[in-house]
């Protein structure tokens, strides 16, 4: 087992370090160079200039060049954010908590959410209700993030003004609160953007756990459980689900791409000051080093998302766990 | 299709394909009915963006009066409104549907050719040659796609619709890859592929005449989702502003033209997104039951 | 013989598939005595496995026991039983050991949670109880170290051993009847002749009856004191197991006898009886065996045999029975040419 978690470990390494390469590639590949812009904003100071030249060091050969932005990145060191004024680490390890907390609630919400349905689903197989669930779970699956996002935000902050229309806390309130005020407070601006996130991956999760269960249902041991005389929700809650959970632990690190973009949009429309709207902000600015930053970091992200659930599911299953 | 392995016929025995796997695609779709409607519904829309010029009743491009008749909610002359420059949005969403899908199968076209080559040469090939371009590609795969254009496409700013075809294409072969080497990798050892091997046929015969013909099921699954994929990140993108250049009528840049009131303006989000989630849907369903028809065949 | 422990009567299992009505059990009768052991015998698809599913009522769509069926046991008729009542019975005072202990065991639990699972829901025994109940029955069924036996995966253990915890799960409540399918075929020659050891000694033990299903004449002839032969659906003889070895009177059994593989010997299925059974979906008229029958004459195209009474309790499904004349002039069967080779 140790020795699977040392090889997976190694694995994500490399990916990491591939992923390096393709950045290197991605920023010497563009036309001219995508730090002119910065080069010759006159917005820009002299010693932001002098950083940068010297971070990257821009004047030096090719191979050089990369040695150096390898270095920098095992430091942690991601660039300047010019936009920002601040070193991208800053302004991505300030913004990253925010992100973290809404993709976090809305994957395990929607994991309990979606599990629940399909188990209800598949209950009742075949009836007008699983049809009708099946329905309305491919409508989500096909949404797209930005679309169900303003969808949200426009009903539920403008229509009916349930929820605030963005931001993490009150804009002015927040720092008169006492401890529990600021709590209720973030969670009430946390709750709309996570709920639309948690819809949007209930609906994968239900859809791929339904046949994921319908899948275990012929199997042989599910014959004998019926043999021993239990119920059908008994061997659906015991036999099927327990098994069927093996596949939807790999669901948890193949959703991560997913739900990372779609933190991205609903970060930008419910203004939440996570990883997401800082980048797509740095699109708007051109802030070229903040936007690899965030590509390089939501790529370790994913790769620890399938690192994590390659473990869990070694763990989960006791013909790998033994090994 | 039906014969791929004729000149070896007499040694392979049955071939493994009796009947073409598009014939037996389209059948198998056409008998469920959530399917005949989601055929139905696609050809549609495909048919609307086909016609576009003759189905919009403006030019998608005309701003006939930028003060008068911009902003205007839904009503019988503008069934879905008019935009900030005056635009009728419904023209802009017929016309949006023809480029949309037309960067849909374009993009996936090339993903399909450089999915199909890698992971056959990887599975082909075996060894540490496949073990490398593995890694490669879950390097790439690790690397969400909106991220990876994002970089591109902040890189590369004002790229022609020809160009974002291509980095779309481009970003979109990694899982089409791996299911296609892990598709020859099986098939490899196959005894119809050991008889054309006995025979003397050459490696590049065997990978195109017998291997893939055997494959089609599941890339033709995988291009229905590619095409429903690329239709949402285009959308995205152009929503970013980084997608296609305006004034193009795209449904991702028609919505992003009214995001700016979208609380106001409703009807610019609201219609082209309902035209994007019904084309991904029947999308999604198609390629549903094509994977089930394939499952149910093996 | 005393009252019969199960009573089945006038048995349709039948399949409504998009190729037909598969008559996959097509008109079973047949008793089973307390504390007795009855083999059934017959090739794959001559519908043995569907009359045992059909004894505890686990056909699922699109088969269906068809009205008219009975099958009494204890005094309850389980066609009509209500779901509460026939999952009372399951596990409890009917089981069953299936041919593949590997996959009729669930992989992601121990082996003594599943033993002792049959106890929680039948005893209503605490965790506790159940497992050291469950421990019990494995020692009972000769698996060494039990204890921490219990503790492992069905895949940590060999597939004797896996058909033991079966066994093991089968004899937990103390049934009055265990189908047996096929409980040796997929073990190694040598497991085989323990496992079957070791049934029969339980059976002693507890006082259970066994239906002992299988392809294989030497299981019958280790275990049953009375067999069935079937074929396409229907049962073609019955008697006593000495009565059977000496006086074979259906083609079909005469066929399965040279086929018959000693215990200890190959495996192998020998194709002696040439052809196959023919689709459930379209039984012929007539005789369904004649096709493949070395007597066949024209009676036996015409005219469905009935059970013909050959000596106490033993009947035979053969008009040879009242034309045994015939027996005299065997010819080739007619699938040889259809074009299977002539052996």
């Amino acid at each position: 087992m140790l020795r699977y978690i040392a090889q997976r470990l190694a694995q994500a390494a490399v990916i990491v370090a591939i992923v390096a390469t393709i950045t290197f590639a991605l920023i010497h590949l563009a036309p001219g160079d995508p730090f002119s812009a910065v080069m010759d904003n006159p917005n820009v100071s002299e010693t932001v200039r002098q950083t940068l030249r010297a971070q990257y060091g821009l004047d030096r050969p090719l191979p050089e060049q990369f040695v150096r932005y390898v270095s920098l990145l095992a430091h942690g060191e991601l660039g300047w954010s010019f936009s920002h004024e601040r070193p991208v680490r800053e302004v991505l390890g300030s913004a990253l908590p925010n992100t973290l907390v809404l993709m976090g609630v809305a994957l395990v919400g929607s994991f309990v959410f979606g599990i629940l349905i399909a188990l209800f689903q598949v209950s009742r197989r075949g009836s007008v209700t699983d049809h009708v669930l099946s329905g309305l779970s491919l409508f989500f699956f096909s949404m797209p993030d930005f679309w169900l996002a303003t969808l949200a935000l426009l009903t539920f902050a403008y229509w009916l003004p349930i929820f605030p229309v963005g931001g993490a806390v009150d804009p002015v309130m927040h720092e008169y609160w006492g401890l529990g005020g600021r709590i209720v407070d973030r969670l009430y601006h946390l709750a709309l953007p996570a709920l639309t996130l948690m819809l949007l991956a209930s609906a994968v999760v239900a859809r791929y756990q339904r046949a994921a269960l319908l899948d275990v249902l012929p199997a042989d041991y599910i014959r004998t459980a019926r043999l021993k005389g239990l119920t059908e929700p008994e061997i659906l809650r015991r036999h099927a689900l327990r098994n069927a959970l093996l596949p939807i632990i790999t669901l948890v690190g193949l959703s991560f791409p997913a739900l990372l973009t779609g933190a991205f949009f609903v970060e930008k429309i419910f203004a939440w000051p996570g990883m997401g709207y800082a980048v797509v902000l740095a699109i708007g600015t051109r802030d070229y080093p903040l936007v690899v930053g965030g590509v390089i970091i939501g790529s370790i992200m994913v790769t620890l998302g399938s690192l994590l659930s390659d473990v869990l599911y070694a763990l989960a299953d006791p013909r790998l766990r033994s090994r | 299709m039906p014969w791929q392995t004729q000149d070896f016929a007499a040694a392979s025995g049955p071939t493994p394909q009796r009947e073409s796997p598009l014939a037996l695609s389209v059948r198998n779709i056409l008998r469920k009915p959530s399917s005949r409607v989601a055929l139905f519904v696609l050809g549609v829309i495909v048919l609307v963006g086909l016609l576009a010029p003759l189905i919009a009743p403006y030019n998608p491009a005309a701003q006939p009066d930028i003060v008068g008749l911009k902003d205007l909610p839904p009503s019988l002359a503008h069934p879905f409104g008019t935009d900030p420059y005056s635009r009728d949005v419904l023209s802009r969403v017929i016309y949006g549907a023809r480029l949309s899908l037309m960067i849909g199968i374009l993009a996936t076209i090339v993903s399909l050719t450089l999915g199909v080559a890698y992971g056959a040469i990887a599975g082909y090939a075996g060894g540490i040659l496949d073990a490398v371009m593995m890694r490669v590609l879950d390097a790439f795969l690790s690397i969400p796609r909106l991220l990876l254009l994002i970089g591109v496409l902040v890189a590369w700013p004002k790229l022609s619709i020809g160009a974002l075809v291509v980095f779309l294409g481009l970003t979109g072969w990694f899982g089409l890859s791996r299911i296609v080497r892990g598709q020859v990798l099986a098939l490899k050892h196959a005894e119809f592929v050991t008889a054309a091997q006995a025979l003397g046929a050459s490696r590049r015969r065997i990978l195109w005449r017998h291997l893939l013909p055997n494959i089609v099921s599941p890339i033709v699954v995988a291009a229905t989702l590619g095409v429903a994929h690329v239709i949402v990140l285009e959308a995205g993108l152009s929503y970013l502003g980084i997608g296609v250049p305006k004034p193009l009528a795209s449904w991702g840049n028609i919505i992003q033209d009214g995001s700016d009131q979208f609380p106001t303006m409703w009807w610019m989000s609201l219609f082209p997104g309902l035209f994007m989630v019904l084309t991904v849907m029947t999308l999604n369903i198609l390629a549903e039951s094509l994977s089930d028809a394939y499952e149910r065949r093996r | 013989m005393t009252a019969p422990l199960l009573s089945i009567r006038n048995l349709r299992t039948w399949f409504y598939t998009e190729a037909g009505v598969a008559r996959a059990v097509d008109g079973v009768s047949f008793d089973i005595g307390a504390g007795e052991t009855l083999g059934l015998v017959g090739e794959s698809g001559s519908g043995k496995s569907v009359t045992a599913l059909s004894i505890l009522r686990l056909i699922q769509p699109p088969g269906r026991i068809e009205s008219g069926s009975v099958i009494e046991f204890e005094g309850k008729d389980i066609v009509t039983l209500g779901d509460d009542e026939i999952r009372d019975i399951r596990g409890n005072r009917i089981s069953m050991i299936f041919q593949e202990p590997m996959s009729a065991l669930n992989p992601v639990f121990t082996v003594g949670d599943q033993v002792a699972e049959v106890a929680r829901v039948h005893g209503g025994m605490s965790r506790r109880d159940a497992w050291d109940r469950a421990v019990e029955m494995l020692a009972l069924t000769g698996i060494p170290d039990a204890d921490s036996r219990a503790k492992q995966y069905p895949h940590q253990l060999s597939g004797g051993m896996r058909q033991r915890v079966l066994i093991a799960m089968a004899l937990m409540m103390k049934p009055a009847l265990v189908i047996a399918d096929e409980p040796t075929t997929a073990l190694d020659v040598t497991i085989q002749a323990q496992i079957l050891d070791l049934l029969v000694d339980l059976q002693k033990k507890i006082g259970t009856s066994i239906l002992m299903i299988t392809h294989d004449l030497g299981v019958i002839a280790e275990t049953a004191s009375r067999v069935i032969v079937m074929y396409a659906g229907e049962v073609v003889e019955q008697a006593e197991v000495d009565e059977l070895f000496a006086k074979p009177q259906h083609p079909y059994t005469e066929g399965l006898m040279h086929s018959m593989p000693h215990i200890g010997h190959d495996q192998e299925r020998l194709n002696v009886i040439p052809g196959t059974v023919p689709a459930p979906t379209e039984w012929p008229a007539g005789c369904r065996f004649r096709d493949r029958c070395p007597y066949s004459w024209d009676r036996c195209a015409s005219e469905h045999p009935p059970l013909y009474q050959i000596g106490t309790g033993h009947v035979s499904r053969c008009h040879l029975a009242v034309e045994p004349e015939r027996r005299n002039h065997p010819h080739p069967p007619v699938v040889v040419e259809a074009g299977v080779a002539a052996a």
